[in-house]
């Protein structure tokens, strides 16, 4: 049994429209494996699919050997499986400090009694969760700014708070819904660092990627999705100079 | 005897199909919930009330109060929600905010009527009781059911049959999408809100008609019927609302007719309750796509 | 001493009172649950009280302990068909259970006096029992504030998806944000009992709803500052000059209107934000000048 996430023959229907469709992937551990495919191609059905927000139709889903199919979305989190989204979502008039601390909401231990009444343990845990956050927004390089207020930070600084909030939970697999979308190339090129720093720590990595340029930089495998199907696979550049895969995203002639 | 409630009950359930219906157009244009929506159906009864009290033909209270209640929805769609709909935050803005147009329109009625209940004249509509088939049915319940039944003809045609109807049904399945095609979603949130308020604006000359009474607070048992009404039917729902709103009528006359009351109510809001808990989006509605809430 | 507390003693008194119903609102409210239940469970929490201590003879101290213990009970009891509901579907829900609980109440007059009301409830509750129940309950609306139970309602509120993704079960953490809700609406509930004589069933209705309502909205759902600030601005508004007394309740309509719409977050939490913000620019500024 191998680690990571491992899809088998996941299918999901909405009435009679088929968004996901017989898909067979693995992400194995302390990889970059990417996922791309033409806006529409089912890639953030994928995702939602995976972290519990949609329920599955038929196949499976793996986790770690787990079987994480019908888990409801907040014991696959706890399982150790974190995302970001496509659309950032953090929450805008908190500091940074206060977007990361959330994430380590499942390595909080302290009773309701303690924390209702702030009992010493209870302040105790929340001062070293500050510490831990601390520590995070250090490494990633934004210390200075960690009490201003997320919303008003750059987009490249909101992606690597998402990041961080992610990395929080200390995950086993990070998904990654289109980090550098919005981006310039120097953001990019950081982001690319940050994520190749995640993998070297031994995490899996789902990387879900419309930008085919970035996706050639950074995965060792690449899966190629179009209408809800996989209609390639293998290394980036085999992928990439697939005619399948050229036609499905040329098919489409403004997203090329 | 069940018969004759019946009948009582379809003629109450058209009524309340004028008040639910604006109040679910609203909510399926904006997913704002107006909760100034009783306080513009009793400003509708206040204005017939004035209109006859001084003298004007019963008909131009009527189409007086049409008017009046139409602007008035538009006016707080313009103070109340224009704003919100910027910040992104409408769904609990727009509760607060009603609620605060709500208690401004009341106190205005409040100080006008001097907090007494006020009567239309008593030969305002002639008393006349028909026998048919063993029921007796009064004039003023065949001019209430007709009143109903023709204005929701004409919102019907007006939402189903026209250019300005097809913009709104547009607006309510997409507002972006729409824009792009070049509607201007203002010009039909207007048009929306007076419809919603014209049409609330005849149901409270007709429930003050029928109950001859008509005070400041009168709306407030209508908001809550008119909530039933659109989670009976599924909120948004043209069809839905008014297949719910001759339910709701018909159950509603048959509860007061068999149960003690002071109960009333509380079956009623415990039959919403059960409703919104095994048909959490109405009889009649749709799953909301787009809300990702999760495996549980 | 003795005249100031006869002249200001009362509104102290509804402060206090009215606080605890605003911070029983709050709480749902920074748990992102559109619950207006808060009404309701304050019902059942005095009635629970009075019914006890008028009709059973029960000691007042068990019938607060009583009173807080239904109030949370039926907010447990009713979380969860809430937690199937989201947004409008939530607060349409309770506005039903507000008026299913002012129905019952007045119908039942076996039990509780019906229209009437219940009489002869023992006074004994008085300023400096209130003051203890507003301080606890303020204390722990802090305390939730700078522990992982704020840090939880604070996303669930701001992003559910978010809330989920970081292992978070909404349903759960909202269930404790209604039952500890529902335990404050009780306590003050059966506080009032025993502080007013009297109950009658529309002292639960829809003003009392607005009016926590309004402290909430008007002071800020986020800080602990927001109920405190709200309701004393709110209660003391109408004391300052008789025109406002008068108008009671437009002042409460425009007030809601021209807050939500340019306070959206309240006048405390803004303002909080506004020093914050002041303090950040201060110290960036000297951390440029030390630069230089």
């Amino acid at each position: 049994m191998t680690g990571g996430l491992e899809l088998r023959a996941l299918g999901k229907r909405f009435g009679g429209v088929v968004a996901a469709d017989d898909v067979n992937m693995s992400v194995p551990p302390g990889r970059i494996t990417g996922l791309i495919g033409p806006n529409g191609a089912g890639k953030t059905t994928i995702v939602n699919l995976v972290t519990g927000m949609l329920s599955v139709s038929s196949g499976s889903i793996l986790f770690d050997g787990r079987d994480i199919t019908h888990a409801p979305a907040h014991a696959i989190a706890r399982a150790g499986l974190a995302r970001t989204f496509q659309n950032i979502r953090l929450m805008p008039e908190a500091s940074i400090l206060d977007n990361v601390m959330v994430g380590f909401h499942r390595h909080e231990t302290s009773g309701l009694l303690a924390a209702l009444l702030r009992l010493p343990a209870a302040a105790r845990e929340t001062r070293a969760m500050r510490d831990r956050a601390m520590a995070l927004i250090g490494r990633f390089g934004l210390a200075a700014l960690a009490d201003h207020p997320a919303g008003g930070l750059s987009y490249g600084h909101q992606r690597r708070v998402e990041i961080m909030r992610a990395l929080a939970t200390d995950p086993r697999l990070i998904l990654l819904d289109e980090p550098v979308a919005g981006m310039n190339d120097v953001e990019s090129a950081e982001m690319a660092e940050v994520i190749r720093g995640l993998a070297a720590e031994g995490r899996a990595i789902l990387l879900i990627e419309h930008d085919m340029r970035f996706v050639t930089g950074l995965c060792a495998h690449v899966y190629a999705l179009d209408g809800g199907r996989l209609i390639a696979e293998g290394s980036a550049r085999a992928v990439l100079s697939d005619p399948v895969v050229i036609e499905a995203y040329l098919g489409s002639p403004l997203d090329a | 005897m069940i018969a004759q409630q019946l009948l009582n009950g379809i003629v109450v359930g058209g009524v309340y199909a004028l008040f639910a219906l604006g109040f679910n157009l609203v909510f399926g244009i904006q997913r704002i919930l107006n909760l100034a929506h009783g306080a513009v159906f009793m400003a509708g009864a206040f204005t017939a009330w004035y209109t006859v009290v001084n003298g004007g033909p019963l008909w131009l209270g009527f189409l007086l109060a049409m008017a009046l209640s139409g602007c008035l929805s538009v006016l707080i769609e313009l103070v109340c929600f224009r704003r919100l709909r910027r910040t992104g935050d409408e769904e609990f803005g727009a509760i607060i905010s009603s609620i605060g147009a709500s208690l401004v329109i009341m106190t205005i009625a409040q100080r006008i009527s001097g907090t007494r209940i006020v009567r239309f004249p008593f030969d305002t509509f002639p008393i006349q009781i028909y026998q048919v088939a063993g029921l007796r049915i009064s004039l003023l319940q065949l001019f209430m059911a007709a009143a109903a039944f023709a204005l929701v003809v004409v919102m019907a045609w007006f939402v189903y049959r026209t250019p300005w109807g097809r913009r709104i049904r547009a607006v309510t399945e997409n507002a972006r999408a729409a824009m792009l095609t070049g509607v201007n979603p203002n010009a039909v949130y207007r048009q929306t809100y007076f419809m919603a308020g014209a049409l609330a604006g005849a149901a409270g000359v007709l429930v003050g008609l029928a109950f001859n009474s008509i005070h400041y607070m009168m709306g407030e048992p209508y908001l809550l019927f008119g909530f039933v009404i659109i989670i009976l039917g599924g909120l948004g729902s043209i069809p839905g609302a008014l297949l719910a709103a001759l339910l709701f009528g018909m159950m509603q006359t048959l509860t007061i007719a068999f149960l003690p009351t002071g109960l009333t109510n509380a079956v009623i809001f415990l039959g919403l309750f059960l409703i919104l808990l095994l048909r959490p989006h109405g009889l009649l509605g749709r799953e909301e796509a787009g809300q990702l809430r999760g495996r549980r | 001493m003795a005249s100031l507390y006869n002249a200001w003693g009362p509104i102290l008194d509804l402060y206090l009172l009215q606080l605890g119903f605003a911070f029983s609102q709050y709480l749902v409210l920074r748990a992102g649950v559109f619950s207006l239940a808060t009404a309701a469970l304050a019902a059942i929490g005095a009635y629970t009280a009075g019914i006890l201590a008028v009709k059973h003879g029960v000691h007042p101290a068990l019938g607060i302990l009583a009173g807080t213990g239904m109030g949370t009970a039926a907010a447990l009891v009713l979380s969860w068909p809430l937690a199937r509901l989201r947004g409008v579907y939530q607060a349409i829900a309770t506005l039903a259970f507000v008026q299913i609980v002012l129905s019952l109440n007045i119908w039942a007059e076996g039990l509780t006096g019906g229209a009437m009301g219940l009489m002869n409830i023992p006074r004994v509750v008085g300023t400096p029992g209130l003051l203890a129940a507003a301080v606890a309950v303020t204390y722990i609306i802090w305390a939730i504030g700078r522990t992982r139970i704020g840090r939880t309602f604070d996303v669930i509120r701001e992003n559910e998806a978010v809330a989920v993704s970081l292992g978070v079960s909404v349903p759960r953490w909202q269930a404790l944000a209604f039952a500890l809700s529902g335990a404050i609406a009780g306590l003050f509930g059966a506080l009032e009992a025993f502080h007013s004589y009297a109950l009658d069933p529309n002292i639960f209705g829809f003003s009392f709803l607005i009016a926590t309502l309004s402290y909430v909205v008007f002071g800020g759902r986020k800080s602990v500052l927001g109920p405190l600030v709200g309701t004393a601005v709110l209660i003391l508004l109408p004391e300052l000059a008789r025109p406002l007394a008068e108008n009671r309740v437009l002042v409460y309509g425009l007030l809601l209107i021209l807050v939500i719409n340019f306070l959206p977050r309240g006048v405390a939490d803004t303002l909080l934000d506004a020093w914050h913000r002041r303090r950040l620019a201060r110290r960036s500024a000297a951390a440029a000048e030390a630069l230089r």
